[in-house]
Order: C-alpha cells, then sequence, then structure tokens
C-alpha cells in the first residue's frame, strides 16, 4: 500500500523536476509585476506626506464627490502619521493599488470571456473556487520554490491569485444579467458585436463589476498579512512582529492600522459604486 | 393587392428545439404541433406562414398569447432565423444577407420599437433617440438635430438630457418611437408597443401613431394581442393561432365575414359602430335622390351615422366618396350590421 509520504514526496519531487524549466517561462512573465511594486513602493514612500494625503483626498473626492470622505480619509491617515505608521502604511497601500489594479486588468477580460461562452464559464468556475478556498499560505509553498524570497513578484503573485476571484465573478455575473430586452434591441438596431460590449453590456454590468472591485481590493488587504511572511513590506511586517515576539501593543495597533485603510479602500469603492449606480437607476 | 409588397413572408416555418431541422420534413408533411410534441419534442412556433405586407399601411399582426406573433416580427429583422421559408423584404431575400448587410438592414431600413421600451438607461433621452445614427458611426452632435425634431414631434420637447428614469413609462415609450423615426428607416416593427401602459396613455399613443402614420406613411408591422387596438390601426390585419395564420385582410372584411369560429368568438364582444365604416355596409351603385335625407363619407364610422340619423331606422343617406355618390346607406342595414352575422345562439344567450 502507498502511503500519504510517498505521494507528497512524489509531487514534491515531480514539482523540483520541471521547476527549472517552468522557471524559464514565469520568471520574465512575471517581472514586469516586480518592477510595478518596486517603483510604486519607491514613488508612495518618496513622496512626502503633504503631497501624498492632499493627491488621496483628491482622488478620494474626484471618485465620490463627497467632502466628508476626502476629510475622513485626511484624518485616517493623519492618524496612522501620528503613531508612526505612515511609511508602513504607504507600503501596504502600494502593493494593494499594484495587485488590485493588475487583478483589474486581467479579471474583467477574463470575466468578459466567461460571460460570452457558457464553456469557459464551465472550464473556469471550479479554478476559481479552487483559488478562493485553497488556504492562502498553500500558494506560497511552490511559489517561494519558484521564486527568490527577496523577489516582490512573489508576495505580488500571491496576492493577485487570492483577490483576482471576485472580479471575475463579479464581471462575468454582471454582463450576464443585462437585461435581455436592451441587448435585443442593440441587436434590432444594427449593433455590431464591439458596439454591444462597450457600448451597452460593461456599461450596464459596471455596478456589479465595481462591486468585484470593492471585493478584490478587501482580499488584497486580507492577503497583505500573510504575504508578510514572504517579505512583503508594511503593516503586516508589524503584524507579523507582534505574533513573533509578542508585543501584544504592536499587534494590535497595526492590526487596527489595516482595519482603518480597510474602511478607507472600502467606503471610497462603494462611493464611487453609489454613484454609478445613482445614474443608471 | 394591387401594390408590391414591402415585406413578404413566404412558407414560413420555425420549428424550436433541439434539432429543427430534422423533424421538418414531417412538419412539411402535415404533422400538427400536438403530434410534433408528443413524438419528437419540438415545438411548432409558426406554421406556414404568407403574409404579403403593404408598403405605407399598418399591418397588424393579432393574436392571444403564445400565438406566435412576437416570434413572427422577429424574423423580419432576423432577430430569431426561420427553420424554413423565406423573407423578402423590398423583393430580396434578407436571409440570403450576410451579417455586414444584416446590420445595415438594421440600422437604415427597419427599425424596433419594443413592449418594454428597452431604451438605454445609461444614455440620456437624446443619445436614446439618436441610438441608430449613433451605432452607423455619427458623432452626437451630427444627429441631435435630427433626434430633437423627432423628439419634439412625439411631445417630448425639452426632455432631451433626460435618462430614461427619470421618464414615465408613456414618456419612455415616446422616446423608443423617436428613436425608431429617427432612424429614417421605411419600415417600422412594433412588437406590444403599448401593451404595457395604462389604457389612457394608451389610446394617446394609438393616436400619436395615427397621426405620425397620416403624415409618414411608414410600412408598420404592428403586434398586439387587443383586438380594439388592432382594428383601430390595421389597414390589412393578420390574425395568428398557434402558430399559423387564421384569417388575414382588411379589418372590416374579417369583421364581417370571419372565416372561422375562433374569429367569431374574436370579435363577437367588439363595439362594431366604432370599427366598422359606411363602405363596408352600405349598398353600393345608383342613388336614389327621392330616398336619401343627406349625405355622409364613405370612412364614417357607423357611430357617427347612428348619432346623425338620431336612431331613426327609416332613414336612408347618400355615400359620397372622393366627391361622387357612391351608394346608399340604409340605417337599417347599419342595424342589422351591428350584431354578428349567423349566431343562432344569440336569442338563447339573452334568456
Amino acid at each position: 500500500m502507498p502511503q500519504s509520504r510517498d505521494l507528497t514526496r512524489g509531487l514534491e519531487q515531480g514539482f523540483l523536476d520541471i521547476k527549472d524549466g517552468l522557471k524559464v517561462v514565469v520568471d520574465p512573465l512575471t517581472q514586469p509585476l516586480s518592477w510595478a511594486l518596486n517603483e510604486a513602493l519607491w514613488l508612495m514612500q518618496a513622496t512626502p506626506w503633504w503631497i501624498m494625503i492632499p493627491v488621496l483626498m483628491l482622488i478620494t473626492w474626484a471618485v465620490s464627490r463627497s467632502v466628508k470622505l476626502a476629510g475622513f480619509v485626511a484624518l485616517c491617515f493623519g492618524f496612522l502619521a501620528f503613531i508612526d505608521f505612515y511609511d508602513y502604511t504607504m507600503q501596504t497601500l502600494a502593493i494593494i493599488f499594484v495587485c488590485a489594479f493588475i487583478c483589474v486588468l486581467f479579471g474583467v477580460p477574463i470575466g468578459i470571456a466567461m460571460s460570452r461562452s457558457d464553456k469557459v464559464q464551465r472550464a473556469m468556475i471550479p479554478v476559481l473556487d479552487m483559488l478562493q478556498t485553497l488556504p492562502p499560505f498553500v500558494y506560497l509553498i511552490p511559489l517561494i520554490f519558484l521564486f527568490s524570497v527577496t523577489e516582490p513578484k512573489l508576495y505580488g503573485i500571491a496576492i493577485i491569485l487570492y483577490a483576482i476571484v471576485p472580479v471575475i465573478r463579479l464581471t462575468d455575473l454582471g454582463i450576464r444579467l443585462v437585461d435581455a430586452d436592451v441587448i435585443e434591441a442593440a441587436d434590432a438596431f444594427g449593433m455590431t458585436k464591439r458596439q454591444k460590449l462597450f457600448g451597452v453590456q460593461i456599461p450596464l454590468a459596471l455596478p456589479n463589476i465595481m462591486a468585484g472591485v470593492n471585493q478584490t481590493i478587501m482580499m488584497s488587504l486580507a492577503m497583505v498579512v500573510i504575504a508578510s511572511l514572504v517579505s512583503a513590506p508594511g503593516l503586516g511586517v508589524l503584524v507579523l512582529r507582534g505574533i513573533r515576539s509578542l508585543e501584544l501593543g504592536v499587534g494590535l495597533v497595526s492590526g487596527l492600522g489595516i482595519v482603518l485603510l480597510t474602511i478607507i479602500l472600502d467606503r471610497v469603492t462603494k462611493a464611487a459604486l453609489a454613484r454609478i449606480n445613482a445614474s443608471q437607476n | 393587392m394591387t401594390k408590391e409588397p414591402k415585406i413578404a413572408i413566404r412558407n414560413l416555418y420555425k420549428i424550436f428545439g433541439s434539432d429543427p431541422q430534422s423533424v421538418l420534413p414531417m412538419v412539411l408533411d402535415g404533422m400538427g404541433k400536438t403530434e410534433l410534441m408528443e413524438k419528437h419534442r419540438h415545438v411548432l412556433g409558426l406554421s406556414d406562414i404568407n403574409v404579403d405586407i403593404p408598403p405605407g399601411e399598418t399591418t397588424v399582426i393579432m393574436g392571444l398569447p403564445g400565438s406566435g406573433k412576437s416570434t413572427l416580427i422577429r424574423h423580419l429583422n432576423r432577430l430569431i432565423d426561420p427553420t424554413s421559408g423565406e423573407v423578402l423584404v423590398n423583393g430580396e431575400n434578407i436571409l440570403d444577407y450576410d451579417e455586414k448587410r444584416l446590420r445595415q438592414l438594421r440600422q437604415h431600413e427597419m427599425s424596433m420599437v419594443f413592449q418594454k421600451f428597452a431604451l438605454l438607461p445609461h444614455r440620456t433621452v437624446l443619445q436614446n433617440a439618436g441610438m441608430a445614427p449613433a451605432v452607423a458611426g455619427q458623432s452626437e452632435r451630427a444627429y441631435a438635430e435630427e433626434a430633437r425634431k423627432w423628439l419634439n414631434r412625439v411631445g417630448l420637447e425639452g426632455q432631451e438630457q433626460q435618462y430614461p428614469h427619470q421618464l414615465s413609462g408613456g414618456m419612455q415609450q415616446r422616446v423608443g418611437i423617436a428613436r425608431a423615426l429617427t432612424s429614417n428607416s421605411d419600415i417600422m416593427l412594433m412588437d406590444e408597443a403599448f401593451s404595457a401602459l395604462d389604457p389612457l396613455i394608451r389610446t394617446d399613443m394609438q393616436d400619436l401613431l395615427i397621426d405620425l402614420q397620416a403624415e409618414l406613411h411608414k410600412t408598420i408591422v404592428f403586434i398586439t394581442h387587443d383586438l380594439d387596438e388592432a382594428l383601430k390601426l390595421a389597414n390589412h390585419l393578420v390574425i395568428l393561432k398557434d402558430g399559423y395564420v387564421v384569417q388575414q385582410g382588411e379589418p372590416q372584411d374579417i369583421l364581417l365575414n370571419p372565416s372561422d369560429p375562433y374569429i367569431e368568438d374574436f370579435v363577437s364582444d367588439i363595439n362594431r359602430a366604432r370599427v366598422l365604416r359606411v363602405r363596408s355596409v352600405m349598398a353600393k351603385g345608383e342613388v336614389d335622390d327621392a330616398a336619401v335625407v343627406g349625405e355622409i363619407d364613405a370612412n364614417d364610422m357607423l357611430e357617427s351615422v347612428i348619432a346623425l340619423s338620431k336612431g331613426d331606422t327609416g332613414l336612408n343617406y347618400a355615400v359620397v366618396e372622393d366627391g361622387a355618390r357612391v351608394g346608399t346607406l340604409h340605417i337599417k342595414d347599419l342595424v342589422r350590421a351591428l350584431v354578428p352575422a349567423d349566431r343562432p345562439d344569440e336569442g338563447e344567450r339573452v334568456a
């Protein structure tokens, strides 16, 4: 009788055997992710706070048109700066921005492909289910074998794999939920598939797509703490320090920092979503 | 029919199911709807439809829900493709069209008005009205004038920058009609266009359509399940039942000479005085000047003649069409025409 030990050892050996070949392909493909993360980290930290906070307030106002929310954002960052967490917060924010952007960049087209073909949808759903339910630590193991722990793309990939699922699902759902009567009207007036996609389906699916973006950002925030195990900088590092050396205060305060960041990103994306909804219904 | 039909539907069959082509020969051999469903699990949607749609007139296709009328109208712009048969528009079989030519047909030659309006919720009223030119690639500035003209014509002045959800149902459907008119197509397909509206607004919209039609002479194909609406709008009436044409022709003829018990039933509850016109019940031929008390127009409704005669059944009127006297209307004949012919059970019903 083969034992589980044989299975796990076999898997490990198999992975190690293909590792070098895989690395030749994957390494250059994912290199831009490392660059993007490095650049974003550098930019967010090099920019002085008196430019950064107004810029963030301006972005908040641009997407939500709410002065109150912009003020809230300034207050939160001010507080985090006050307790000397500003740099850690900016690192986390930089990682979130890059990863969420890449999730949308790939997730929306994948979602569109799923909405257009039942076959693609049937093939993708188990993959998405697996990505969503696999314990996040498990992604890290093969990635550590593939890349060096010092490379940012290691945690970048882990975050993206974990966080991309909702934006894909909700893009697919959103496009499938577009009113069939409106699609019929688009056909009856002779729209091409392209015109239909960009002129009707995506705009009408936008509330769902935005809800997906919101969820994607939330999930990347959850993952950013775990990713600090493989050298992701930011607030996660502090959480980890709190756990490792049982520094209760550091752990709690950095946890609170992540909560604040989560609330900001959630409120801002939800306000943007509400604006889209208001213009449609 | 003297004029060339604008749209001609020839031997059209539509079968729904997993493999319609395999059961088509059996349907062509005359297998009925029930047998097809029981033996082969296919639904016979439309069966041997032959309809000529004359240019510049309103053709109403009427039937109960499930009679296949919405399926039929979608064959005219190929939102649904038939299992067998031809659809000729201006003499060309549109089933031979490739995708590009078909889009051209839909953009320039046919427009459609929908039961549930189907406006784009994220576009303004003006952008919705200009959908056809926008699809063809025109900028908003290029089509704005044309779109505004038709929006004004359907009574939506000053609403251009509103969004559809800010308008009531009746106003939304006005946008739908303006959208169809802005495409400048000869043919307008209207799929239960007024069925979702309140009765009063529906009457308004019917009057609007009649006005527009008197001015524009489009070829309108109008789908409805409402006989009153059908009789009000139709120049040519097609009655559909279970996917086949029961009777088609001038509405007056159908009302006076129903070919089938189904249609008799259908027309029995109609206020005939409001539908029938003088020309359908008059006696044609020389007019005896001494016997008539006045002149009426051949296209007057019987209702207005009854009002004119004050209910006196002894009177006769001379009927005038295009300035010439073409016949005589005896009020007695008029009264007789108000109840359906050959209804032996009529007396029992009263008792």
